[in-house]
Parts: structure tokens; sequence; C-alpha cells
């Protein structure tokens, strides 16, 4: 068959384009095919047509790398045989700024000869202010059709799609006129249409500065943000438990149900412990990051987020990070995966960097049986103030507040040290504070699956070639026997380098196989202690080590390894896919291995 | 005056953009509505020296410091 036309849709930020999207396409997306293509371009059938989502920008003129990626395959597509007809999406509300962009689109579009149609979008909002648009005139002004309707309301949505199936079938029918207007004339124009056509801006921003007021005040602001960000953890760590659990005991089930079916041997051990144990394990994260991707979609799409970013700007900027680095620190915590991507969101380069590299030092969940193990073994369940402080619990937070702590800290060195290596233009702070709206339930829903989607495709392959490489270590030439496996011939040669932190070669082992996820650490020490079900009888793992004669030197010292070590292979590939750089993934695995393995010597030998 | 230098709720003209900004980003910072002669109104200062937050014709736009001081304005 042959492929079907297409039909690029582009407009400014936050201009509820992302919406008339989903609107024109419904749930079922996919990333588009481009040839070449780094930017993720978002593509849906509509009617006989493949619909292709640009991501938003202010301007055709590029100012940084990923902005003129974005540009490039834009003028490409434009330029190409099977596009169609292009749809140039405006913020009714923000008339003049949605017209600049447009005009340089319909710009692009008669120079490559294409026809265009403009969409008007927000009408609820303006229909709500009184304000009425004249749009035959703006149309006749304009000299391309144009569409008034709101994605949202769904008001005009209906006669657009029908507009837009003959417009995109018989492109040839809108007239495409030979006027070329420079930037400043463009600008000039969209000035004056706007004046005569948008609506006072301040009626519009009146509710905007109002809640602005209130949420960006210097006090009560810094209030507001802390109790959403609470709210932000207590939901990844309490909402997403449940999931989590429901997820793990889908693996378990299925394990046992490959054994059952299976005659028992090695393969039999391998699907249920490479495949199930192995692979199963990481997808026990992946409610978590769909739970956490959709607060902040939340978030986002309210026109809190950016509020969030300017609050923490100035704080961050001390380390040399920009406001936006707060996402992805954010959502390290959950996971560095999902936390790298989100960093494209950062105009400077050097800032995105040094982001994406200091966020695996942020505690991710992956580490929390590891630390939950360790304290048990380590820290008595002391309780002070009434029971309102618990030694555990502080323990914990330490932790956590640890990494963020050296996360902080590493960029503010890797800020001096590149400012000699690196000599990447740096751009400054700038942002714009959207509306503030109610968010849609399409976007989000689409957003929450697609994290799922993104964080199985880019860890799944890796954690798979690396689960099953273990396996074969731990499990021949003893058909099983871990404790004389080739992985404990490895762990007993290598017992001279756990010694200085007081480890036997069981924890090394224990440690060398975390280097592919961190949580089989608690698994595998089970299994050298030959209690079963390690990650759910943890109190026994934590007697039979207390009675081993694990210390708390040890403990500590194995605490801060874990806090700083990027032991996960699929951080070090997203890494590597986002800066195609060995230098910043794997040099980075490196530099934070021998980091934490100094830092753990050097607290033995005080604690000892 | 600079950006910078102006006060919460006062209102200032665009003068012009100082060549310490790549010829870039002053374009795009024209396309966002800082032309000379556009009037802004400053709706917010941060404390610490944070970054402050403008309103320009139909938007808000929050700058910091790096950008401000090289936007000049004047009352």
């Amino acid at each position: 068959m042959q492929n079907p036309k297409r039909i690029i849709l582009v407009g400014k930020p936050n201009s509820g384009k992302s919406l008339l999207f989903n609107q024109l396409t419904g749930l079922k997306q996919k990333v588009a095919n481009f040839p070449g293509v780094t930017v993720e371009l978002k593509s849906g059938r509509f009617d006989d047509f493949e619909l292709v989502d640009f991501p938003g920008t202010y301007s055709l003129s590029s100012i940084s790398s990923d902005e003129s990626i974005a540009i490039d395959q834009l003028r490409l597509a434009m330029q190409s045989d099977t596009t169609a007809l292009i749809v140039c999406n405006l913020d009714g509300t923000k008339m003049e700024r949605s017209l600049v962009f447009a005009l340089q689109v319909q710009q692009l579009a008669k120079q490559s000869n294409k026809s265009l149609v403009f969409v008007v979008n927000m009408l609820d909002e303006l229909e709500r202010f009184g304000h009425q648009l004249d749009i035959p005139a703006l149309s006749k002004q304009l000299g391309s059709p144009v569409y008034g309707l709101s994605a949202k309301s769904l008001i005009g949505v209906a006669e657009f799609t029908k507009a837009l199936k003959a417009h995109a079938a018989f492109p040839q029918d809108i007239p495409i006129e030979q006027v070329s207007l420079d930037a400043a004339q463009s600008m000039s124009l969209a000035k004056s249409l706007a004046s005569e056509h948008g609506i006072s801006q301040d009626i519009v921003l009146k509710q905007q500065n109002k809640i602005d007021s209130f949420l960006l005040n210097n006090w009560l602001g810094g209030a507001v943000f802390i109790a959403i960000m609470f709210f932000l953890f207590q939901s990844i760590f309490t909402w997403a438990a449940p999931l989590m659990d429901a997820v793990e005991s889908g693996v378990a089930w299925g394990g046992e149900l490959a054994q059952a079916i299976l005659p028992a041997g090695v393969f039999s051990d391998f699907v249920n412990d490479a495949i199930f144990g192995g692979v199963g394990a990481f997808l026990v994260f992946v409610p978590q990051i769909m739970v956490l991707t959709f607060i902040i979609g939340v978030l986002e799409d309210s026109g809190y987020l950016a509020r969030a970013a300017l609050i923490c700007h100035r704080p961050l900027s001390v380390f040399g990070l920009s406001g936006r680095s707060f996402i992805p620190y954010l959502s390290g915590h959950a996971c560095a995966i999902p936390a790298i991507l989100a960093a494209r969101t950062i105009e400077s380069p050097r800032k995105r960097l040094i982001t994406m590299v200091t966020v695996p030092l942020i505690s991710c969940s992956a580490r929390l049986p590891v630390y939950a193990l360790l304290i048990a073994v380590l820290i008595p369940s002391n309780s002070y103030i009434g029971g309102w402080i618990n030694l555990q619990g502080a323990v914990f937070f330490a932790l956590y507040f640890g990494g963020i702590f050296t996360a902080l800290v590493v960029s503010k060195l890797l800020n001096t040290w590149l400012e000699k290596s690196e000599q990447q233009n740096d751009l400054p702070f700038i942002l714009e504070l959207p509306s503030y709206r109610l968010p849609h339930w399409r976007p989000l829903m689409y957003k929450t699956f697609n994290s799922a989607k993104q964080f199985i495709r880019r860890a799944a392959p890796i954690i798979f070639v690396v689960s099953m490489v273990i396996w074969v270590l731990g499990y021949f030439p003893n058909n099983g026997d871990l404790n004389n496996s080739f992985l404990a011939t490895i762990g007993q040669f290598l017992e001279p380098i756990f010694t200085p932190i007081g480890l036997d070669w069981r924890y090394g082992v224990a440690i060398l196989v975390s280097f592919l996820a961190r949580e089989v650490f608690v698994g595998v020490l089970g299994t050298m202690f030959a209690i079963e079900n390690a990650e759910e009888d943890m109190g026994g793992l934590a007697a039979q080590m207390q009675a081993d004669g694990f210390t708390l030197a040890s403990g500590i010292a194995l605490l801060a390894f874990y806090v700083i070590a990027l032991q996960c292979v699929a951080t070090v590939a997203t890494l590597k896919g986002e800066t195609s750089k060995n230098r910043y993934s794997w040099g980075v695995f490196v530099a934070y291995g021998l980091l934490a393995y100094a830092l753990s010597v050097v607290l033995f030998a005080i604690l000892s | 005056m600079t950006l910078w230098d102006m006060q919460k709720n006062t209102k200032a003209t665009i003068i012009g953009l100082n060549d310490e900004l790549t010829k870039m980003l002053r374009t795009r910072l024209n396309e966002m509505g800082f032309v000379p002669g556009e009037m802004l109104t400053c709706m917010r200062r941060s404390p610490f020296r944070g970054p402050l937050v403008v309103q320009i014709q139909d938007c808000v736009y929050s700058l910091d410091q790096q950008l401000a001081q090289h936007i000049r304005v004047s009352p």
C-alpha cells in the first residue's frame, strides 16, 4: 500500500496544539518515523492521512542545537512530497506572539509551495471573556483559511475535522500567494493584526496574575511549593506501592507458571531466574514511573511547573544548574532514566549536560531495598520525641539528603571544570509563564502510558542481556549452586578489593551483580546466606548478617557506596544515548564507582 | 537603566538589547516581544537576586539577572 500523505501540525508551546492533535487522532499514536530523526515526533492517523505533531517552538530561527534539529526536521518535512498540508495552531488568547510564529511558518510554506491553514485555538476562553473573533476578516488578511475552535471544549472541532479532510484531499484548492515579507514586516503585521483581532491582554492576564501573586509570593509561594513536593513524594512511594506489588506478584506468578509447564532443568531455571527474575524485577518500577509522569504532567499542563522552575532557579544556579534542572532531579527519585530524558527541556546545553550527569546520584527507588536491608541490619529502631522521630527513618532521610548533596557538589565541580574544557555557549534563563489551565485527560493519559513504553523500550534490552550473562556466570559450572559458580570464583578472586571495606567475597559478589541493577543486591545476598525469598524475608537475612559479624563500619561504608555508585546499566545506556559520548556515560560510571569506593574505604578506616 | 534595575509594579519602555547577547539570542528575544519601543511591566522580584517576572504584550516571562542586565529600558 502507498504511504499515506502527511499533514504537519505546528505551533508555539502552550498553545493547545497537543490537545488538538490528541482530539484529531485519538489515543492511538506512535513516534513518527522520519529519516534520521533525533527529535521525537508524535504521529497519529487522521482519516486517510498521517498527522504529525512537531514540538512547539517559538520561532523558526533556532537558538540551541536541539532546537535547530527540530527546525531542520520541520523544513525537510515541509519540502517533502508526501506532505499534503500544513496546519499552524495559534493561541487565541495570545494573538501577537502566535502570529509572529504563524507568519514565519506561512513564509516557509510558501517557499516550499505547500498549502497551509491556520487554527485559532482556545476559543472557549475567548468566549468566556466575551471576545468575538472575526474569522473571515482574519482569513482574508492572512491570505490563508482560518478556523476557530477549542480543542478543550470541542467548539468548532467537528467543523474543522470536516474542513481539514477536504483541504488535505485537495490542497491545490488553497491559493498560495506569492508575497514575501522580511522579519521586520512580519513582526509589524503581527502587531497590527493582533491589535485588530486580539483580546486585551489585561483581561486574560488578570486571573493569571492573581494566582501568581499567591503561588509566587515570597513566603506563601515557598510553602505551597514544599507542600506540592511533599505530596508528590508521598504519591510516588505510597500510591504506587500497591501497583508495584501487583506487578511483582504478576511476574512471580508468571515465573511459577513457566516452571510448572517447563520440564525441570537448565532451561526452566533460566526462564525462571534470568527472564522472570532479572527482567521481571525491573518491570516493578513501571507503575512508579507512570504515577510520577502523571503528576508531573498535571503540574506541567496546569502551568505550575514553569513556576516551580522559577522558584528553584536561584538556589540551583548557585551550583551551576538551571531552574529547569529541578524536574529531572525530582523525577530522579523514582528512576534516573525518565529523569535523564526530562533534561531535554533544559535549553542551555551545558546545564543540560551537568544535570544529566548528576541525576544518577539522586537516590532512585532501586536503592530503596538495599537501604532498607542495611538499615534493618545496622540501625536500632529507636524512637525519640514521643515517636515523632525514628532513628531508622532519620537514617533514610540522611541517605536521600546525601544523594542530593553529592549531586549538587558534583554539579558545582563540573561547572568549574567544564568552563575550561567545554566551549559550549551558554544560554541564559528565560521562561514563559503560561496561563493557568485545567489539564485535559487525553494528553495526560498519553504521556503516562508513553513514559512506561519509553522506559521499557530503553531499559529492557540491556537488562535482558546483562541478566543473561550474570545468570550464566552464577549458574555454571555446578548447575545452580551460586556458592560454587564462576561468579563465586570471580568474587573470591576480587576479594582483596572488598577487604578495605571489611567485606568478604559474598558481599563482593552481591555488589558486582548489583552493577546490573542495585535492587538485586538483596536477592543475591539472600542466596549466599541460603535464605529463600530474601526480598520478602528481609528480617531473616538481617539476622543472619548480624550473626555473621557484619560490622557497623562496613555497613556505613556500604551505604555510602550505594548512595554514590552508578550501579545501573540501563542508566549508563540512557546517558550514552542522550550524550552520544562515552565520556559522559561509561566515564561517569567509572568515576562514580571510584568515588564511591574511595569514600567507603575512608569511612571504614575512620569508623573501625 | 536595565531591565534588572526595575522595581516591582513599575513600567518601562525597551530601548535596546546589548551586544553581549549573541545575534541568535537577540533575534529570539525580538520574536518573544522584546523589541525597542515596546512597553513592559515588572510584575515580580524574587528574593536573593532570583529571576524577575515581566509582562510584555500578551506574555509573561521570567528572566534571570544574566539576561535582564543586558536589556536596556527607560522608565
